[in-house]
C-alpha cells in the first residue's frame, strides 16, 4: 500500500515537471517583437495591459506600437521614400499609397481555405471587392457581418431635428425638405429664445475644413442616394454620374436654404464659424436643426445628456424632395476596403502573423477583443450578454482601457460583426439590452409616441447595395488628374455654395449661374465619364 | 606736421589665413555644418523637374522638364495664393513691426523695474498658446454677436454689427490683428535687449540740454536700435513669400477655408492641397523652389537698398 | 545701478505736467495691454481645469463652470509622461547650451569686419534661411545617411546652429564700441580670448534672448520625435506625448465608419479642454525661463564695463 502510494506520488511528481515542458516542446516559437505602424492617433497602451499581455502568452508576440501625430500623407511620403516600414502596416485613409509604393505582400499567399479556413470564410464572400489584381494586401478591419446586422440607431447622415420641436407639433412624420423648414419656421417665430434666454438658431450648416460635408452632401440624399460620396450615380441609365452640386436639381435645395436664410432661420455666422464653436451651439440646446452625420456631433449629444437636456436632442430624419422618391439614407455595411492590417515587405515572420490572426478570429478571442474577459467586463445571465454599471463606466474610460483593452490593434484588426451564432451582438456597444439600458426616459416615451422602440425605425430598413458602392471608396491616386479636378471642385463649392445661401434676395439665380458655370470649367464633364468609366468596371468585376 | 601713415602693404593671402586662423577655426567647423545639413539635402530640388515618386528610387523617375512650374503658374489660384500671401505678409510685416517697436519703447520708459518686468511677462505669454486656440478665441470675439461688435456698437461707432468673419475685405487685416495679439510682447523681447546696450549717458546728456521725452526717444532710442530694426527688417523681406511658423499658414488655414478662399489660400495651403497631400512631390518641390528664388531676390533687393541708405546691411 | 538712480531722481524733480500725464498714459496702455493679453492664457487656464462636457457649452471666460481635475488626470497618467518630460528638460538643456556657444561664436567672427571668409560665410548661412530642400530629402540625410534615426541623437546634432539668431547676436556685437577688441588686440589676446572673455559677457541681454528663443524652440519641438522616434516611447519629448493626447481625443470622437468606435468612451474630457489642459503642462515650464533671464536684460551692464 505504502509503496503504491509512494509510485503515484513518484509518478505525479514526474508529471509536474514533465508537464509544463510539454506546452513549450509543442510551441516552439521564440518570442519575437513585432513593430505596428497605425497612421492613425492612439495612446501607448499600458506595460501592463491586461489584452497584450495574454497575447504574448499565447502567441509570443510582443507589439511596438508606433502612431500618427502629424500630417497623414506626408508622413506617409516620408516611409515610403526612407522605404523604412514596420511588420504590421496600417494606412487608414491613404494605405492607397502604401499599395501603391509596394509596400505591402500578398496575403493570398499565406491565406488559402486548407491553412487558413477563418480567414478564409471571413473573407471569401467580398474576395473580388478587396483584392488588387488579385493580389490582397490588405485585411480589411470592418465591413463583415455575421448573421443579423444589428441596427439601433442612424450613425450616419441625416437632418437632424430637436426633440422638442417634433414634440411641440404633436409628433408630425416629417417626410420633405418643405415640411422641415415650415415646421422649424413656426417653431422658432413661437420660440424666439430658448428657457435659458439664449436667442434660437434655426438651422446650423457647419463649413469648417473637412466637415463640410454638411454643406456639401445633402442633395444626394434628397434624391433618394445613400451617401456615394460627392457624386449622383444614375443606376438606371448606365451609371451615368453626376456631379450633383450643380446640378438643376440641387438648385431647389440651397435656393430653399437661402429663403430661409432670408427669413432669419439661418444664422450668417454658421457659414464661418468652427467646429468648437458649432459644438457650443449645439450643446446648447439652441439649434433647431442641422443636417450633419450622428458621429459628429456625438460630443454635443453627450453634453445635452449631462445637462439633462434630453428634448433638446436630436432625431435623425430621411428627409427628400417629395414623397414621391423613396429614402435611402441607410446602407447596408460594406467591406472597409484598404482600410485595416497589412504585412509589409520588410517583416520576417510573415507567416507567423497571418497564422495569429486565424487563430484571433475564433471566436473566444474574438469575444475577448469585443468583450473582455467573463466576469471581469461582462457577465451571462440566460445566455445574455450583459455589463454591470461599473463594467459599462470602464468601458467608457479611456485610462481603464488603455490598460484593458488591445484597443489600438483591435481597431485595425480583422474581425467579426454582427450577431454571434448564441444571438449576442457582436459589437457590445449594439447589444439591444445595454443600448435601452442607457437610453432616457424621455426618449423612450418620445420613440413611444411614434410607435417605435428605435430612432432607426424613422429609417427604411437598407436595401442590397449596388456592387460598386460605394464611390467614395475608388482610389483616385494612380489618376493625378482627375485628383486636381477633384480637389479644385471641393474649393469652389465650398467657397460659393455659402455665397449662394447668403446671396441677397433676386440675385440667388445670378449667383447660382455663376457657380454652375465654374465648376463646369473646373472639368466637371471630365470627372463624371471618368467615374463612369470605373463604376461599370467595379459592376463588371464585383457582380 | 604732416602724419603721414605708414600703410603696411597688403599682405599675401596665405599670410593672411594664418594670421585669422583662430578665427578661422571658430567659423570654418560651422561652415562645413551647414553645408552638410542645409545644402547637401538641395539634390532634392531635382524632383522638381521629375514626376517623382518616392516608391521609386530617385533617378528611375521620369523627366518632365518644367512641366510642374508650367502646372503651377497656370493655376488661377495659385497666383491668386501669391498675392494673398504677400498681401498678408506685408501687412503682419507691418502690423508687427510698428507693435513690437511701439511696445519696446513703452516699455523702455517704464522706471518701476517691478513694473516693467510683470508687464513683459504678461504680454509674451499668448506667444505660447497654439494657433489653434488664439484662432478660437478670435474667432469668438469677431463673431455678429462677439464681443468686438458689441463694444462697437456701444460706442456708436457703427449701426449694426459687422461680418468680420465672412467679408473678405476684413480678412487680411485681421490676421495681422490676431498676429500683433500673439506676438508683439514676443516681438518685442529683441528690440528690447538691443535697447539695453544704449549708453545711459547718452540719456542724461539729454536731459540736461532740455530734451523732452519725444525728443529723447527719437534721437536716442530709436537710433540706437536702428541696426537691429534694419536687419531684422531685410531678413523679414525676404520672408514675404512666406516664411515658416510665422501664422501665415495656420490663421488662413484655421480660418479662411470656406466663403474667403479667394482671400485666404496661401501659397503654403495651395501646395498642401494639390502637392503634398495628393502625393505630388514634385510639384511642391517646384513651388519651394519658386518661393526661395523669389525670397533671395527680395532679400538681395532690400539689403542692397538698406546699403545705399547707408543702413547697417544683412550681408 | 548708482546712475540709473541718479537720473530716476533728477527725473522726478523735473516733473513737467505732460510727462506726468505721459507716464499715467503709458503705465494706463500697459495695463489695458495685459488684460488684452492675459485673457487668452487666463480663458485657456479655465478651460483646463473645467469638465470637457461641460465645457463643450462654451461661455467660460476666466474662471471654470464646472471644476475638473479629469482632463490633467487623463494626460499625466500616461506611463510615459515622466520619461518624456525628462527627455524634453535634458533636450532644451544641450541644445540651448551648445547652440548658444556655437552660434556666437560664429556671430562674433562674422562680426569682424577683416575676416576674410566674413562676406562668403554670411552669405551662406544666410541664404539658408530661405532655401529648403524639402522634407523628404532632409529625411533622408538624417535618418539614412547620417544613421540618426530612433535615436536621442537626433535631437541635438541637427540643431546646433541657428542663422537667425546668429544674425541678431552679430548685430549686437557690431554695436559695442570697436575700441574693446582693439585694446585686447594690443594686449596680446587672442580671438577666442577676447570672445569668451570680453565680448561674451558683454552681450548677456543679447545671448539671454537668443538663450530664450534656443529653450523655446528646443522645448516646443516635436516635428523631429514624429519623423525619427515615433515608434520609440522613452524617446518621446514632452510636446509629442501631449500632441498625440490630443490626436486620440479628437481621433475617439470622429470615428467615421462604425458603430463600435463611434460609442466607445464617451469622454469627460474632450479635445478642448485636453487642448487647454497641454498648453498648461507645455507652457508651464518654460514661461518660468523668462523671469530667470530678465535679470540679464539691465541697461548699462555692457557699457558700464568698458567705462570702468
Amino acid at each position: 500500500m505504502k509503496r503504491r502510494l509512494l509510485r503515484t506520488l513518484a509518478f505525479l511528481l514526474l508529471l509536474a515537471f514533465v508537464f509544463p515542458m510539454i506546452p513549450h516542446a509543442a510551441r516552439a516559437e521564440e518570442p519575437i517583437v513585432v513593430s505596428v505602424f497605425i497612421a492613425d492617433a492612439f495612446d501607448q497602451p499600458t506595460s501592463d495591459n491586461k489584452i497584450y499581455k495574454l497575447i504574448e502568452e499565447e502567441f509570443g508576440i510582443k507589439f511596438e506600437f508606433e502612431f500618427l501625430a502629424g500630417d497623414l500623407d506626408e508622413t506617409l511620403g516620408i516611409k515610403i521614400a526612407g522605404q523604412d516600414y514596420a511588420d504590421l502596416i496600417c494606412g487608414s485613409n491613404s494605405a492607397e499609397k502604401l499599395i501603391d509604393a509596394g509596400a505591402h505582400i500578398d496575403l493570398l499567399e499565406y491565406i488559402t481555405p486548407e491553412k487558413t479556413p477563418n480567414l478564409w470564410a471571413h473573407y471569401e464572400p467580398h474576395l473580388k471587392r478587396i483584392t488588387v489584381d488579385g493580389a490582397l494586401y490588405v485585411l480589411p478591419n470592418y465591413g463583415r457581418i455575421y448573421n443579423d446586422p444589428i441596427v439601433n440607431y442612424a450613425n450616419g447622415p441625416a437632418f437632424w431635428i430637436q426633440k422638442k420641436v417634433l414634440a411641440w407639433d404633436n409628433y408630425p412624420m416629417i417626410k420633405t425638405v418643405d415640411q422641415y423648414f415650415d415646421l422649424l419656421l413656426r417653431y422658432k417665430e413661437a420660440h424666439p429664445t430658448t428657457e435659458d434666454g439664449l436667442p434660437t438658431s434655426g438651422f446650423e450648416i457647419l463649413t469648417d475644413g473637412w466637415r463640410n460635408f454638411c454643406l456639401l452632401n445633402p442633395v444626394q440624399h434628397l434624391m433618394g442616394r445613400p451617401n456615394d460620396g460627392g457624386v449622383f450615380v444614375h443606376w438606371d441609365d448606365n451609371y451615368k454620374v453626376d456631379v450633383f452640386h450643380n446640378k438643376p436639381y440641387a438648385k431647389p435645395y440651397y435656393q430653399k436654404l437661402n429663403e430661409v436664410f432670408h427669413k432669419g432661420l439661418i444664422d450668417q455666422d454658421t457659414l464661418v464659424q468652427n467646429f468648437d464653436q458649432y459644438l457650443a451651439k449645439l450643446s446648447s440646446g439652441r439649434v433647431l436643426g442641422m443636417f450633419d452625420q450622428y458621429w459628429n456631433f456625438q460630443n454635443a449629444t453627450d453634453s445635452l445628456n449631462a445637462q439633462k437636456k434630453f428634448e433638446d436632442t436630436y432625431i435623425g430624419l430621411p428627409l427628400v424632395y417629395d414623397e414621391s422618391t423613396k429614402e435611402q439614407y441607410l446602407d447596408q455595411p460594406i467591406i472597409n476596403v484598404n482600410r485595416g492590417f497589412g504585412i509589409s515587405v520588410n517583416c520576417e515572420y510573415p507567416e507567423r502573423l497571418v497564422n495569429m490572426f486565424e487563430r484571433m478570429l475564433d471566436d473566444d478571442w474574438q469575444i475577448l477583443f469585443h468583450w473582455g474577459i467573463e466576469g471581469e467586463d461582462y457577465y451571462v445571465e440566460n445566455g445574455r450578454f450583459l455589463r454591470t454599471d461599473e463594467q459599462k463606466s470602464n468601458a467608457e474610460n479611456a485610462v481603464w482601457v488603455n490598460a484593458n483593452k488591445a484597443k489600438q490593434f483591435f481597431y485595425n484588426a480583422p474581425k467579426k460583426e454582427g450577431t454571434m451564432d448564441n444571438g449576442n451582438s457582436w459589437d457590445p456597444g449594439l447589444q439591444p439590452e445595454l443600448y435601452f439600458e442607457l437610453m432616457s426616459d424621455y426618449d423612450k416615451e418620445f420613440l413611444s409616441k411614434y410607435n417605435m422602440k428605435t430612432p432607426a425605425e424613422f429609417f427604411r430598413p437598407a436595401p442590397p447595395n449596388q456592387p460598386y458602392y460605394a464611390a467614395w471608396q475608388i482610389d483616385l491616386n494612380p489618376f493625378p488628374d482627375i485628383q486636381d479636378i477633384n480637389t479644385h471642385m471641393t474649393d469652389i463649392q465650398a467657397r460659393d455654395l455659402p455665397r449662394a445661401i447668403m446671396a441677397p434676395a433676386g440675385e440667388f439665380d445670378s449667383v447660382w449661374d455663376a457657380f454652375v458655370a465654374e465648376l463646369d470649367n473646373a472639368g466637371v464633364k471630365e470627372f463624371e465619364e471618368f467615374m463612369q468609366k470605373i463604376i461599370l468596371e467595379l459592376n463588371d468585376k464585383l457582380s | 606736421m604732416n602724419a603721414q601713415r605708414y600703410k603696411p602693404k597688403q599682405a599675401s593671402l596665405g599670410h593672411r589665413l594664418w594670421q585669422q586662423r583662430q578665427l578661422l577655426f571658430m567659423s570654418v567647423p560651422m561652415l562645413l555644418y551647414i553645408l552638410l545639413f542645409s545644402y547637401a539635402p538641395l539634390w532634392g530640388w531635382l524632383t522638381a523637374f521629375m514626376d517623382y515618386k518616392p516608391a521609386k528610387p530617385m533617378f528611375d523617375n521620369a523627366w518632365v522638364g518644367l512641366a510642374n512650374f508650367r502646372w503651377l503658374f497656370s493655376r488661377a489660384e495659385f497666383m491668386l495664393a501669391i498675392r494673398n500671401t504677400f498681401m498678408m505678409s506685408i501687412i503682419t510685416l507691418v502690423f508687427n513691426t510698428v507693435s513690437a517697436i511701439t511696445l519696446a519703447v513703452l516699455l523702455n520708459e517704464i522706471t518701476a523695474r517691478k513694473f516693467k518686468r510683470t508687464v513683459q511677462t504678461v504680454t509674451y505669454l499668448p506667444h505660447f498658446l497654439s494657433w489653434v486656440i488664439v484662432v478660437g478665441l478670435a474667432q469668438n470675439m469677431f463673431a455678429t454677436d462677439g464681443i468686438v461688435n458689441a463694444v462697437l456698437l456701444r460706442l456708436g461707432l457703427i449701426q449694426s454689427p459687422l461680418f468680420f468673419l465672412g467679408e473678405g475685405r476684413y480678412f487680411w487685416w485681421l490676421v495681422g490683428l490676431i498676429h500683433i495679439w500673439k506676438e508683439a510682447g514676443w516681438n518685442s523681447i529683441i528690440y528690447l535687449s538691443a535697447m539695453s546696450s544704449i549708453d545711459p549717458a547718452l540719456y542724461e546728456a539729454a536731459e540736461m540740454d532740455g530734451a523732452g521725452r519725444f525728443k529723447r526717444i527719437w534721437h536716442i532710442t530709436l537710433p540706437g536700435i536702428k541696426s537691429t530694426f534694419v536687419v531684422l527688417l531685410v531678413m523679414n523681406i525676404g520672408m514675404l513669400i512666406g516664411g515658416q511658423g510665422d501664422g501665415n499658414f495656420d490663421i488662413p488655414y484655421l480660418m479662411g477655408q470656406n466663403l474667403l478662399m479667394d482671400w485666404s489660400q496661401t501659397i503654403d495651403i495651395f501646395v498642401l492641397k494639390y502637392g503634398i497631400s495628393k502625393g505630388q512631390y514634385g510639384r511642391a518641390t517646384a513651388a519651394g523652389i519658386f518661393k526661395s528664388v523669389v525670397a533671395i531676390v527680395l532679400l538681395f533687393s532690400a539689403n542692397r537698398i538698406a546699403k545705399r541708405l547707408d543702413e547697417p546691411t544683412l550681408l | 545701478m548708482n546712475k540709473k538712480t541718479l537720473s530716476r531722481s533728477r527725473w522726478r524733480r523735473s516733473s513737467h505736467y505732460w510727462n506726468a500725464a505721459f507716464h499715467t498714459a503709458n503705465v494706463l496702455f500697459m495695463l489695458a495691454l495685459m488684460v488684452v493679453t492675459l485673457y487668452p492664457v487666463v480663458n485657456t487656464i479655465a478651460i483646463s481645469f473645467n469638465d470637457g462636457t461641460d465645457a463643450l457649452r462654451g461661455g467660460i471666460h476666466v474662471w471654470p463652470r464646472a471644476f475638473s481635475l479629469e482632463s490633467y488626470r487623463g494626460v499625466l497618467s500616461d506611463e510615459y509622461v515622466f520619461s518624456a518630460f525628462f527627455i524634453s528638460v535634458s533636450h532644451t538643456l544641450i541644445q540651448t547650451v551648445l547652440n548658444l556657444v556655437l552660434t556666437s561664436m560664429l556671430a562674433y567672427t562674422l562680426s569682424r569686419r577683416e575676416f576674410i571668409l566674413r562676406k562668403f560665410i554670411t552669405t551662406v548661412f544666410v541664404l539658408t534661411m530661405y532655401v529648403n530642400a524639402g522634407l523628404i530629402p532632409n529625411y533622408l540625410l538624417i535618418s539614412r545617411t547620417l544613421g540618426l534615426g530612433k535615436s536621442y541623437w537626433v535631437y541635438i546634432i541637427p540643431t546646433m546652429l541657428s542663422c537667425f539668431n546668429m544674425i541678431v547676436i552679430r548685430t549686437y556685437i557690431l554695436n559695442l564700441p570697436d575700441a574693446l577688441v582693439e585694446s585686447a588686440r594690443i594686449d596680446g589676446a587672442g580671438e577666442f580670448r577676447i570672445f569668451w572673455q570680453i565680448i561674451a559677457p558683454l552681450c548677456l541681454p543679447v545671448l539671454a534672448t537668443v538663450a530664450l528663443f534656443v529653450a523655446v524652440g528646443a522645448w516646443n519641438s516635436w516635428f523631429d520625435t514624429h519623423l525619427y522616434n515615433a515608434g520609440k516611447p522613452k524617446l518621446h519629448s514632452l510636446q509629442y506625448l501631449l500632441k498625440m493626447k490630443l490626436a486620440t481625443t479628437q481621433a475617439s470622437t470622429n470615428a467615421a465608419m462604425s458603430s463600435t468606435a463611434a460609442l466607445s468612451a464617451k469622454p469627460t474630457s474632450t479635445p478642448i479642454t485636453i487642448r487647454a489642459a497641454i498648453t498648461v503642462i507645455s507652457a508651464l515650464p518654460i514661461m518660468l525661463v523668462y523671469p530667470f533671464l530678465q535679470k540679464y536684460f539691465v541697461v548699462g551692464l555692457s557699457i558700464g564695463s568698458v567705462k570702468g
